[in-house]
């Protein structure tokens, strides 16, 4: 029994007209933890989940998920895999408690043990008020609990979770992730999450690898990846007749500079922390700079995005869709 | 195997539970086959005179072809619902569990035959209400029989475009297909009658030779076995050949 | 008078618009021009033996001569649905708005939607006699009995295309109008458009002889294969321009009281 939940060599996906979703990805997820797949839209998530899930073929590479290749075994990858994806896969004429059943047949499970199931996982996602409504009527906090209800029927090793809080009111999302913890602590599932959010692969993953384009750019545990970037960054916004260049002469002399982290101004990385914040604000006022905002602010996962990519994480600040 | 079937009656029991509660969707498949019953040996009652009929009811002559119809309407719906869960997402969960892939077709031709079973009986019911007392059990295994045979082809079918297609926007093929096989063959009159071109075609359209097996107790209420073989021939050749339609993209599932 | 020009200036615009947009979308036209078609072919074909030999079947060369009044009728209800369904979907998606917040005259919104109907009416019975002219069908009543036919045709046609619109205004919903379809095809069901009403019995023939639609398709069938008089041609006008105001009337009726309460 290998260690590894996952583990990816060089894989590809690639469609017609030569558009490569997915551009060899290399690699591995360990058993028993998190694992935070984060990137903007189009990065080649989705793409990555649904070649792990056996939805998708790999045009080349492999993979083994759970122990077992998803081509050569598909059937066996898919009975130790739960799945939730985006868009929550239900049937909204169905209510909660059919859909647990009718998941419990899919695998196999005898009826009795299909309701028992159902039974308590309804209790598990706190769903058992709603169970006997149609899924139609649930709000989108609600069908994703069962959506990750769904995934859990037949007790899986890994637990694949295309972007669960996506599009999720701010009070839903911590439920989630407080569910997601508890499963991984609880039960030992492995949970491999793809997500936009970096305050989300922040939060709840043990690891998170970055990718964009259909390529990883970053890998490693959060505190690791924000840790190589170094000192906090000060940023300054220029204001009343000072230009950006201004304020990046005088904040040139603290530290190495971050050109296009802040619109209308300049960033430096300081090593100093406050106490630095301090002196640079005395120098800019002595050269006669004038600014509007001020701010230092510790790395961040949209940070290490950055000095990988040269952009920003789309919708990296807050938790809205 | 085992969990084959339990898989497909679990999707057979879902599909007949979306009929109770999506009637919208399901009503018109389940009224048309009366409809077609009353409006075609209503409107063209007159169409009975013809000689080649030898005097039989025009009523008991159309109550095939409403059953059949009524039948394939149940098979285009099965692939409805397969579009439906295709472009919603929902067959994505069908299709990431270990549920051997045949399933995802049994179960949804399960519950066309069932809905089969029911509009063919409302057609004979309204039949009866109308005068016609079929001669015999014989006749009417026959009808059921055929009916569903149509029916299990028409869901492969339908089924098989689902998978295609992947939109519910498919449906006008599903439904002209079925319609057109069924319209130009011996719907209205017997294979005799056919004029010019559509006695060609209908001599190749394997429904012709369906519909006519499955009148082909009714007049005298046993088998007329050359009129009964020719359509368990082309009925069962229909059958694997669709189903083989069907069958082909759950292969490709994973390409797309 | 002068208050007039623009109207019809503005309901030649708005009826070209939906003419337009109709021939684009082949969902829009295609069932109009395929089913009456196809089953006129079906028909003919299966019913052929029946001239002559069925007893209470009118004198006529062929079934073909007596099947295109009866596809004509089909084509202009088929159309007509559609049409409706295609206002309906103005409404949903705010089409509808534009036009009622511009200075467009609320008259043109109705009459350009029925212009159209009444056009592609006159289009496809002209193209159903041609295409069964090709198949060696004759109209009897020569070039008088084939504007008899397209007189009743448009003139249906507006009859359908108003209720086309009064379905759109008080459903606003595409789908709701193209779910009466069924219906309208019931209706042509129970009439005398696919066979004739001397071979029906019982109820059912009782029925038939209750439908306007059954006088409108006589009217038209006499001119092409023979014994139309004065008589039945202005019955037949008369009936389509009684559908017609009714439900024209009751169109305009519903989009003024949607027009003063959006106001």
């Amino acid at each position: 029994m290998s260690d590894q939940a996952v583990e990816t060599r060089d894989l590809v996906r690639e469609y017609k007209g030569g558009v490569k979703a997915v551009d060899g990805v290399s690699l591995t997820v360990e058993s028993g933890g998190i694992f935070g797949f984060l990137g903007p839209n189009g990065a080649g998530k989705s793409t990555m989940v649904r070649m792990l899930t056996t939805l998708l073929r790999p045009t080349s590479g492999t993979a083994i998920v759970a122990g077992h290749d998803v081509m050569k075994e598909p059937d066996v990858v898919r009975r130790r895999i739960g799945v939730a994806l985006q868009d929550a896969a239900i049937d909204p004429y169905m209510t909660g408690r059919e859909l647990l059943r009718l998941q419990g047949v899919l695998h196999g499970m005898k009826r009795s043990d299909c309701r028992a199931r159902a039974d308590v996982l309804l209790g598990r996602v706190d769903l058992e008020d709603a169970a006997d409504r149609r899924v139609g009527t649930y709000s989108g906090g609600m069908r994703r609990r069962l959506d990750l209800a769904l995934s859990l029927v037949h007790e899986p090793v890994v637990l694949f979770l295309d972007e669960p809080t996506t599009g999720l009111d701010p009070v839903s999302r911590v439920t989630l992730w407080d569910e997601v913890r508890r499963l991984n602590v609880e039960h030992g599932t492995t949970v491999f999450l793809t997500t936009q959010y970096l305050e989300e692969a922040d939060q709840l993953a043990d690891r998170v690898a970055i990718i964009d384009g259909g390529l990883i750019v970053a890998d490693g545990t959060p505190k690791a990846l924000k840790a190589r970037i170094g000192y906090p960054l000060l940023s300054v916004v220029a204001a009343d007749g000072s230009t950006p260049d201004d304020v990046a002469r005088v904040l040139a002399g603290f530290g190495e500079m971050v050109p296009g982290a802040r619109e209308g101004g300049a960033a430096v990385r300081l090593p100093g922390g406050s106490t630095a914040m301090a002196d640079a604000v005395r120098a800019l006022d002595d050269a006669g700079v004038r600014f509007a905002e001020i701010d230092l602010a510790e790395p961040t996962l949209d940070d290490v995005f950055l000095a990988s990519t040269g952009r920003h994480l789309a919708g990296s600040d807050d938790a809205t869709a | 195997m085992m969990k084959g079937l339990a898989v497909s009656l679990g999707l057979a029991g879902r599909n007949l539970l979306l009929v109770r509660r999506v009637p919208s969707v399901f009503i018109p498949s389940l009224i048309m086959p009366l409809f077609i019953l009353i409006a075609t040996s209503g409107a063209f009652h007159g169409i009975g005179a013809l000689p080649q009929f030898a005097g039989a009811s025009y009523l008991a002559f159309t109550i095939p072809m409403a059953a059949t119809m009524g039948a394939g309407f149940a098979g285009i719906n099965s692939g409805m619902t397969v579009a439906r869960d295709l472009e919603g997402g929902f067959f994505d969960r069908l299709q990431s569990s270990p549920a051997p892939r045949v399933a995802l077709i049994i179960g949804p031709m399960l519950a066309a035959l069932v809905r089969s079973i029911f509009t063919t009986t409302i057609v004979f019911i309204a039949g009866m209400i109308g005068g016609v007392w079929l001669p015999g059990l014989l006749s009417l295994l026959l009808i059921y029989g055929f009916a569903l045979l149509f029916g299990a082809s028409a869901s492969c079918w339908a089924i098989g475009v689902a998978l295609r297609a992947r939109t519910i926007q498919a449906a006008p093929i599903m439904q002209l297909v079925v319609f057109l096989s069924v319209f130009m063959s011996v719907a209205y009159v017997p294979v005799s009658a056919l004029h010019g071109w559509l006695g060609n075609v209908a001599r190749f359209n394997p429904v012709t030779y369906i519909l006519t097996a499955s009148r082909s107790a009714e007049l005298t209420g046993s088998i007329i076995w050359s009129e009964t073989w020719p359509g368990l021939v082309a009925g069962f050749g229909l059958l694997i050949l669709l189903g083989i339609f069907a069958l082909a993209p759950l292969r490709h599932l994973e390409n797309r | 008078m002068t208050a007039a020009v623009p109207v019809i200036r503005q309901t030649a615009a708005l009826a070209w618009r939906s003419i337009v947009t109709t021939m684009r979308l082949p969902q829009a036209w295609f069932p109009a021009l395929f089913f009456p078609l196809v089953l006129m072919a079906i028909f003919t074909a299966s019913f052929g033996g029946a001239p002559g030999t069925i007893p209470g079947f009118p004198p006529v060369r062929s079934f073909l001569d007596f099947a295109v009044s009866g596809a004509i009728i089909q084509g202009v209800l088929i159309g007509g649905t559609t049409a409706g369904a295609a206002f309906a979907t103005d409404i949903e998606g705010g089409f509808f708005d534009r036009l009622v917040a511009s200075p467009t005259s609320r008259t043109s919104i109705l009459t350009g939607r029925l212009g159209a109907s009444i056009t592609l009416g006159v289009g496809q019975a002209l193209l159903f006699i041609a295409v069964a002219a090709i198949f060696g069908a004759r109209v009897d009543g020569g070039l008088v009995g084939i504007i008899v036919v397209v007189v009743i045709a448009s003139l249906f046609a507006a009859a359908v295309g108003g209720l086309g619109v009064f379905l759109a205004i008080r459903t606003g919903s595409g789908e709701a109008v193209q779910g009466m379809f069924p219906l309208f095809f019931a209706l042509l069901f129970f009439s005398s458009a696919f066979f004739p009403l001397d071979t029906m019995v019982g109820w059912y023939h009782d029925v038939a002889a209750l439908n306007p639609i059954t006088y409108l398709v006589e009217s038209m069938r006499l001119e092409i294969i023979g014994g139309a008089t004065i008589w039945t041609a202005l019955a037949g006008i008369g009936i389509a321009l009684g559908l017609a105001l009714i439900t024209v009337g009751a169109s305009a009726l519903a989009l003024r009281r949607r027009l003063r309460v959006a106001a």
